[in-house]
């Protein structure tokens, strides 16, 4: 057995030899510039800097995760909408023909039965109202994992006389390119991550 | 040396058959299963119910109570108390013994898995019956309710009142009845009209159509005895010498087989079992997990009888093929030798683009087709075994005549019975009424008619299953008469 080393007390510990550290500090990987980067960002920092959320209507739906039935959703939107590019069936071409005018008179008609104005949609245009009533009306069926034009299509072929308006408010948005509003509100909100409980 | 000229030869009299494509899914990618399945209650009730409150107001407007007269009331909810009314929606039944995802995660946590249910029926008590729509359900009550047979998914126009307990009493229900049936030779005639053929051609007289289930070939050497048998019988082999009087075998002009071909021989092993298998590695194939032997010994079994005999094929619960309904056809590569028989993948027969339906087709569960110019609707057994789950009894030709009267294939689908997430049209709904309503694999042999309020007239056949009871079914195709042949 080798000899046993005498070593007493801190005094003896400092002055052995220096042991390996891997801490930031003493043992730095590269070359010390003149200024060091994380003062350079801690200055720039500001609410200028902050990147803005992507514009909703060039969401592309790749980027969206392969299973996520949000994906599947936009996906049928995409359908629908090349489908409406080359033909039109006959009820969109009669919706198609309803102005802005008759959407927001049908507007003032629906909230008029009502006593008392829509709380907290103060921020939300008139288009997205008149969708997000189409959703909550439970006789065309539930309005998750379905797109927007196909529901109202299905609820058009099952003979359920959906409004006219609903669709001439989808096709406006369908050329604006607004894929985003293919998605019925309630589906975001109960699909959103923060449901997780 | 014997002349052939002196023994008739028998020719097989010639089946017609035109098949339908109603459940086939689109393949692969197209697919999906993100949808919800409440687009299917949805579907159904949209299209059963116009139909149902049809019958209802019918029968019930004159309808006379102490003097009150039943009110139609569109919203489940909408009920008052005390008030006799009627409404329509969907059956929900809520029972505790019905199989429950918290039952699959106790299994991993503890060793024994509780055994498998016959019925899910409790006591009284436990057992609610709802009646639902999109506006919501109510509980529905009442001595009514045991005299009929109700699952969850059926739709029913219910006339009662509401107690003071918030519970529907009923006292009537209507369903929707049988759709419209079309005429023999309905399809065929239309679509000679549409090109232009004579419509009104001379049908030669169509022979008899086997029916046959629960093959359950594992390729084991017992059960060779009763399909030779049966081969014999059906090709003709086995009869009196002298062929002019015994012309029954040769009259076989199809084979329906529905479902279980394949016997449940090698189970889907459970998580455990795969984990000590893993660790045990062979070289080659491991012949514990796959056994080429059944689907050797089924396709040898077809291939002796497709040279003269169109078979159509339909999975049952124990075939490789998908789970959900509508099983989708068993794949041609599990059959190489009765693949020739088949149309090969991507051949358009007519001009039409319609597919030619090929001498031994392989076709899904539940399948629906014209043959001999008849409809016949028919499955594998699954939706009218997991009915027999829900219900008091074992009459089987009660539980297929409701199914057709409530008009919906498959009602325990998706609750109990696995299906595909259905979003835009449920090919499942019964839109026309088929002539012949044949179900597999079933404890025993029965067989009814029954009839429909506009004259319709439907042939229901259980057909047993072959490997306990060794029979099948013979179909006259001119009378709709059924027999059976034994071969023990």
């Amino acid at each position: 057995m080798a000899p046993k080393r005498k070593t007493s007390g801190p005094a003896a510990a400092r002055s052995q030899q220096s042991t390996l550290t891997f801490n930031g500090r003493s043992s730095k990987i590269t070359k010390p510039s003149a200024t060091t980067p994380s003062t350079k960002a801690a200055k720039k920092l500001d609410a200028a800097d902050i990147p803005t959320p992507p514009e909703t209507s060039q969401i592309d739906v790749e980027d969206i995760a392969d299973t996520s039935a949000e994906k599947a959703v936009l996906e049928q939107a995409q359908e629908e909408a090349e489908r409406v590019a080359v033909q039109k069936t006959p009820e969109e071409e009669e919706a198609s023909k309803i102005t802005e005018a008759q959407i927001k008179k049908y507007w003032r008609e629906k909230e008029s039965k009502r006593m008392v104005k829509r709380i907290h949609q103060e921020d939300v245009s008139v288009h997205e109202r008149v969708l997000r009533e189409f959703d909550i009306t439970s006789q065309y069926g539930p309005s998750i994992g379905i797109a927007r034009m196909k529901r109202w299509q299905r609820a058009h072929r099952l003979g359920l006389k959906p409004p006219m308006e609903v669709l001439a408010v989808l096709l406006k948005e369908q050329e604006a390119d607004n894929i985003k509003a293919q998605r019925s509100h309630v589906d975001e909100l109960m699909s959103s991550r923060f449901n997780e409980s | 040396m014997v002349r052939n000229d002196e023994f008739d030869t028998s020719e097989r009299v010639a089946s017609s058959y035109n098949p339908l494509h109603t459940f086939r899914l689109p393949k692969g990618e197209d697919r999906r299963y993100q949808h919800q399945f409440a687009d299917m209650y949805f579907l159904r009730l949209a299209q059963v119910k116009p139909m149902v409150e049809e019958i209802a107001q019918e029968a019930w407007a004159d309808f006379k109570i102490a003097g009150e007269s039943p009110r139609r009331v569109d919203r489940v909810l909408d009920v008052r108390q005390g008030e006799l009314c009627w409404m329509a929606g969907t059956v929900y039944m809520e029972m505790p013994l019905k199989p429950n995802v918290l039952d699959d995660i106790s299994k991993e946590h503890w060793i024994a898995a509780p055994p498998v249910r016959e019925k899910f029926l409790s006591d009284d008590a436990l057992d609610q019956v709802m009646l639902e729509d999109e506006s919501g359900r109510l509980r529905l009550t009442g001595a009514y309710l045991k005299t009929q047979i109700l699952v969850t998914g059926c739709i029913i126009a219910a006339l009662g009142t509401e107690n003071a307990n918030g519970e529907f009493e009923v006292i009537d229900t209507k369903v929707a009845d049988l759709p419209r049936q079309p005429e023999r030779w309905e399809r065929d005639e239309a679509s000679a009209a549409l090109s232009g053929k004579k419509v009104k051609q001379e049908r030669p007289k169509a022979g008899k159509v086997a029916f046959v289930s629960g093959l359950d070939i594992s390729g084991a050497d017992d059960e060779t005895i009763g399909l030779d048998l049966l081969k014999s019988y059906l090709l003709g082999e086995v009869g009196s010498v002298n062929v002019a009087t015994d012309i029954d075998r040769a009259r076989v002009s199809r084979l329906i087989i529905a479902g279980n071909s394949f016997a449940d021989s090698s189970p889907i092993p459970s998580r455990d079992e795969v984990i000590v298998r893993k660790q045990s590695k062979k070289y080659g194939y491991d012949s514990t997990t796959f056994n080429p032997a059944p689907s050797a010994a089924l396709d040898s079994f077809l291939a002796d009888l497709l040279p003269s005999l169109p078979i159509t094929l339909l999975p049952g619960v124990n075939d490789p093929a998908n789970v959900a309904l509508p099983q989708q056809p068993l794949h041609p590569a599990l059959f190489m030798r009765s693949r020739n028989y088949a149309n090969p993948p991507g051949v358009n027969g007519n001009a039409k683009g319609e597919e030619e339906p090929s001498w031994f087709d392989s076709v899904t569960n539940p399948w629906d087709g014209d043959v001999d110019g008849w409809r016949m609707l028919g499955n594998g057994g699954q939706p009218i075994d997991d009915l027999y789950r829900y219900v008091e009894g074992d009459e089987r030709l009660d539980m297929m005549e409701s199914v057709l009267r409530w008009r919906i294939g498959a009602p325990t689908a998706p609750d109990t019975l696995w299906s595909y997430p259905f979003q835009d049209d449920d090919p499942l709904l019964i839109k026309e009424c088929p002539h012949v309503f044949f179900v597999g694999n079933q404890p025993r042999f029965e067989s009814r008619v029954i009839e429909g309020p506009l004259g319709q007239q439907v042939r229901l056949i259980a057909i047993p299953r072959f490997r306990e009871s060794k029979t099948i079914v013979l179909l006259d195709a001119e009378t709709l008469a059924v027999e059976t042949m034994a071969f023990d």
